[in-house]
C-alpha cells in the first residue's frame, strides 16, 4: 500500500457534498425547533417542563448522566485499551475521542437547561462551596472535556502536515486551516518526542479525570439519603453504566463510518468483533453490579426501599425496568458471545438497543425515587406526584443529540476518521515527506 | 443464671409502674376541682358547646347518650354517663384544659368560655345536675395597663406587676389583668405555665422551671404580656435578660468546619484536596498546551538528521 492510496482512502469524504448539506440542513432545522422549545422555557420558566416540587430533575438530569457516561468511552478505549498496547485500537481511537469531546462538551448544556436561571451558571464558581459534590462535578467534566479534546488533536498535528502537503483534492479554504493545525510539524525526533510525550501524560491523566467524571456525577444522587440513591456503589455502577453505553456508541459511529465513508478496509470486521467483546465484558460488569444494587436493598427491604423497589420491580415502572434490564443488557450480552452477531450489521442492531436502553435506565434512576418523598407534601395535584414530561421537555431534552451529531459530523467530515500518520506506521510505510 | 432471672424480673416490674401510674393517675389538683362557671349556663350555651364538641370531642368520645365511642386505651367513654357526670364541673374543666396522652389539651384550642360552653352542653345530658353559683373572676376594668417585670433568682420566681395609668399620671395597682408569660426562643415564643390574674396588689408570681436551657451563663430572655384577646386594653409587653435558665454550652452546628456549612467554613482537607487536584491536573495541562506551542518553532532549527 501506497502513502498517495491511504491518503485517498482516509481523506477522499473531505469534501462538500450534496448529502452533507441535506443532512447538515436537517440538523440544523431541528436544532432550531428545540431552541425555540428552549426559548419558551427561558421566558416562562421551568414550570413549561413536567417537573414539579417532587420530581424536580427530571429527564434533563437522566439526559445529563447519559451524555457524561457516554462521553466516558475515549478513556476505555485510549486510555485503558490504549496504554496496556492493544494495537487493534488505532482506527477506533479517533471515533472514541470525537465522540468523547462532543459529548463531553454538551453535557455542561445538558445542565444548564434544567437552570431556571441559567444567566447564573458563573455563580457556581463564585460562590460555589468546596464540599459540594456540584462544583466537583462542573469542576471534572470541563476538565475532561480540555483533556479529550487535546488527546484527540495531538494526534491530528502530524495528519494535519501530511494532508496540506498531499495533492488530494480539499476545499480550498481548508488547506490553509490544516497548515495552521499542523503546527509546522516536519517529523522531527524533538517534535515527534513532545507529541509522544504529551499523549501518555494525557492518557494517565485521563484515566482518573473520567473515573471522576463520573463517579461525582453518581454522587450528586448517592449522597442525598434517598431510597434508590442512598448506595454505596453508585460510583462503579455508574462508570460501568457508562462503558456500556460508551461502547455501544462506538460501534454506532463505526457502522455509519464505515458505510458512508467506505472505510470498510479499515474498520474490519475484526474492530467490530472486538469491540462487541469489550461490549461484552462491560456489560458482565454493569450486570454484577446491577445484581448488588437491587437484591441487597430488595433483600433488605427497608420500608422506602421497599416502597421504591415495589414501583420498579412490580409496579409502575416495572415494564420499562425488565425491559431494560433484559433487551438493554441481558438479551445482548447473550446474542454477542456468538461469532455471527459480532459482524457489523448484527452488531450495531444490538448496539442500537444497548443504546436507548442506557438512556431509559437513566431515565428510572434518576425519576422514581423522587416520587417517594419521605415526607410527602400534603393535599398535592396529581402532576406533582407521578412526573410527565412535556412536549416542550422532549424537544428540550432532543436539542443535545442533536448538537452530539452537529459536532460528531463535522469533525469526522473535516478531519479523516482513521489517523493517517499512525495508520501509515503500522502498514509499514516509512517514507513520508515533510518538507 | 438465678441472679439474671431476677434482675429480669425486677426489669418487667419496674417497667410496669409507670405505664400502671400513667394509665390510670389523671389527678386534677385540690384547688382545681371547685373552679366553677364564671357565668350561668343558658340554653344558648348548649347550643353554642354542641357545636364545639361535634368539631373537636366527637370523633373519640362519639355522641353523648349513644355509646359509640372509639375504642382505645384508655377508653374515652360516654361522657353523659355517670364517670363523667359525677365529676365536679371544676374536674371536667381541668381535664379538658390539660388533657392527657391521647386526649389532646385545649387550652390554647378553645377559650376558657368555649371551655365553659362544653361543659353547660355536657351538662344538658344529666337531669339531675344543677349549676354551682357562678362566680365571676375579677376582672380588670381600666384602660391603660402598664407591666413590669421582676425576678427572685434563688427562688426562681418571676413577679409581674401590673399597674394601671391614670390621667394624672399616677398609677393604681391594677387586679384581675390576665398575663402571660414566655421564654424567647429561636421561632416563637414558649409560653411558662398557665396564664394567671393579678390580685388585689397588680402582682402575679410564676414559678419558672429548674431545667430550662438558657446561654452559656444560663440568660433566657423572659417575657411578659397581657392577655388581651379582644384588644381592650393598651397594654405594654415587658422582656428582660436573666440568668434563670441552667448554663448551656453547645457549640452551634454551624460554628465548626463541616461538610454542611458554607464555603467559608469548608474543612482544610476538603479545600486541599480539591485545590491541589485542580492544580497538579491543570498544571499539566497548561505544560502540555505550552510544549505542543513549541512543536512549530521546533521546524526553524537547522536540520541534524
Amino acid at each position: 500500500m501506497t502513502l498517495e492510496k491511504l491518503i485517498l482512502d482516509l481523506t477522499h469524504h473531505i469534501r462538500i457534498n450534496k448529502g452533507f448539506l441535506v443532512w447538515m440542513g436537517f440538523l440544523l432545522v431541528s436544532l432550531m425547533v428545540c431552541l425555540y422549545a428552549y426559548s419558551i422555557q427561558l421566558r416562562i420558566g421551568l414550570g413549561v417542563a413536567g417537573i414539579r416540587d417532587y420530581v424536580s430533575w427530571g429527564m434533563y438530569l437522566a439526559n445529563f448522566v447519559f451524555f457524561v457516561a457516554s462521553s466516558l468511552i475515549g478513556m476505555l478505549i485510549s486510555g485503558v485499551l490504549g496504554l496496556i498496547g492493544m494495537k487493534w485500537i488505532t482506527p477506533v481511537t479517533r471515533i472514541a475521542e470525537t465522540i468523547a469531546v462532543a459529548f463531553a462538551a454538551v453535557a455542561g448544556l445538558v445542565i444548564v437547561s434544567d437552570m431556571g436561571r441559567p444567566e447564573r451558571l458563573a455563580y457556581v464558581f463564585l460562590y460555589g462551596r468546596f464540599q459540594s459534590p456540584i462544583l466537583w462535578d462542573v469542576t471534572v467534566v470541563i476538565t475532561y472535556f480540555v483533556l479529550s479534546s487535546l488527546l484527540l488533536f495531538l494526534p491530528l498535528i502530524a495528519d494535519m502536515a501530511i494532508i496540506h502537503r498531499s495533492k488530494q483534492a480539499l476545499p480550498s479554504w481548508l488547506r490553509p486551516v490544516y497548515k495552521l493545525l499542523s503546527l509546522n510539524f516536519t517529523d522531527r525526533p524533538e517534535q515527534n518526542k513532545i507529541i509522544s510525550r504529551s499523549i501518555r501524560i494525557l492518557l494517565i491523566l485521563l484515566i482518573p479525570a473520567a473515573l471522576s467524571i463520573h463517579t461525582v456525577t453518581s454522587w450528586l444522587f448517592a449522597v442525598t439519603s434517598r431510597a434508590g440513591w442512598d448506595s454505596t456503589i453508585f460510583g462503579p455502577y455508574f462508570v460501568s453504566g457508562a462503558f456500556v453505553a460508551g461502547s455501544a456508541t462506538v460501534i454506532i459511529a463505526m457502522f455509519f463510518f464505515r458505510k458512508n465513508y467506505k472505510l470498510q478496509d479499515y474498520l474490519t470486521d475484526l474492530h467490530f468483533t472486538n469491540m462487541g467483546k469489550v461490549l461484552v465484558l462491560v456489560s458482565l460488569v454493569y450486570l454484577y453490579f446491577n445484581l448488588n444494587e437491587f437484591i441487597v436493598p430488595g433483600y433488605k427491604l427497608k420500608r422506602a426501599d421497599a416502597v421504591h423497589l415495589h414501583d420498579l420491580l412490580a409496579g409502575k415502572d416495572a415494564l420499562l425496568f425488565w425491559v431494560i434490564q433484559i433487551g438493554g443488557l441481558l438479551l445482548p450480552v447473550l446474542f454477542m458471545l456468538f461469532r455471527r452477531f459480532r459482524k457489523p450489521l448484527p452488531i450495531t442492531i444490538i448496539a442500537v438497543a444497548v443504546l436507548i436502553a442506557a438512556w431509559f435506565k437513566r431515565y428510572i434512576i434518576v425519576i422514581p425515587t423522587q416520587e417517594h418523598p419521605f415526607l410527602p407534601i400534603q393535599h398535592v395535584p396529581q402532576n406533582f406526584i407521578t412526573y410527565a414530561p412535556t412536549l416542550i421537555e422532549i424537544l428540550i431534552t432532543l436539542a443535545p443529540f442533536i448538537l452530539v451529531l452537529i459536532i460528531i459530523t463535522l469533525i469526522s467530515k473535516f478531519f479523516p476518521v482513521i489517523p493517517l500518520f499512525e495508520t501509515a506506521k503500522e502498514k509499514g510505510i516509512e517514507k513520508i515527506e515533510f518538507e | 443464671m438465678r441472679c439474671k432471672k431476677q434482675l429480669f424480673l425486677i426489669f418487667i416490674l419496674a417497667s410496669l409502674i409507670p405505664v400502671r401510674s400513667s394509665a390510670q393517675a389523671w389527678i386534677v389538683p385540690d384547688d382545681q376541682k371547685g373552679k366553677v362557671a364564671p357565668f350561668k349556663f343558658t340554653p344558648v350555651m348548649v347550643k353554642q358547646g354542641e357545636q364545639l364538641y361535634l368539631k373537636n370531642c366527637q370523633s373519640c368520645h362519639g355522641l353523648p347518650g349513644k355509646n359509640n365511642w372509639v375504642r382505645i386505651t384508655p377508653p374515652p367513654g360516654d361522657l353523659s354517663l355517670e364517670k363523667a357526670q359525677n365529676q365536679s364541673d371544676g374536674e371536667l374543666f381541668y381535664r379538658i384544659t390539660n388533657g392527657r396522652i391521647p386526649m389532646p389539651e385545649f387550652r390554647k384550642i378553645l377559650s376558657d368560655e368555649e371551655r365553659w360552653w362544653l361543659i353547660s352542653f355536657l351538662r344538658s345530658f344529666n337531669p339531675r345536675y344543677i349549676q354551682p353559683k357562678p362566680v365571676s373572676q375579677a376582672v380588670f376594668t381600666g384602660k391603660i395597663i402598664q407591666l413590669s417585670l421582676s425576678c427572685d433568682l434563688p427562688s426562681k420566681k418571676v413577679k409581674v406587676m401590673a399597674s394601671e395609668a391614670l390621667k394624672d399620671s399616677s398609677k393604681i395597682p391594677a387586679s384581675g389583668v390576665e398575663v402571660l408569660l414566655f421564654v424567647k426562643r429561636y421561632f416563637g415564643n414558649l409560653q411558662i405555665g398557665d396564664s394567671k390574674s393579678t390580685d388585689k396588689d397588680g402582682i402575679v408570681l410564676f414559678e419558672f422551671p429548674s431545667d430550662l436551657p438558657g446561654d452559656k451563663e444560663g440568660k433566657v430572655e423572659i417575657l411578659a404580656r397581657v392577655n388581651d384577646p379582644g384588644d381592650q386594653f393598651k397594654s405594654n409587653a415587658v422582656s428582660m435578660k436573666l440568668a434563670i435558665g441552667v448554663p448551656t454550652d453547645k457549640p452551634s452546628l454551624i460554628a465548626t468546619k463541616t461538610w454542611w456549612t458554607s464555603r467559608r467554613s469548608a474543612p482544610m482537607w476538603v479545600i486541599m484536596t480539591y485545590s491541589l487536584s485542580v492544580i497538579i491536573v491543570w498544571g499539566f495541562i497548561v505544560y502540555i498546551v505550552y510544549n505542543v506551542l513549541k512543536i512549530r518553532n521546533l521546524n526553524n532549527k537547522p536540520n541534524n538528521q
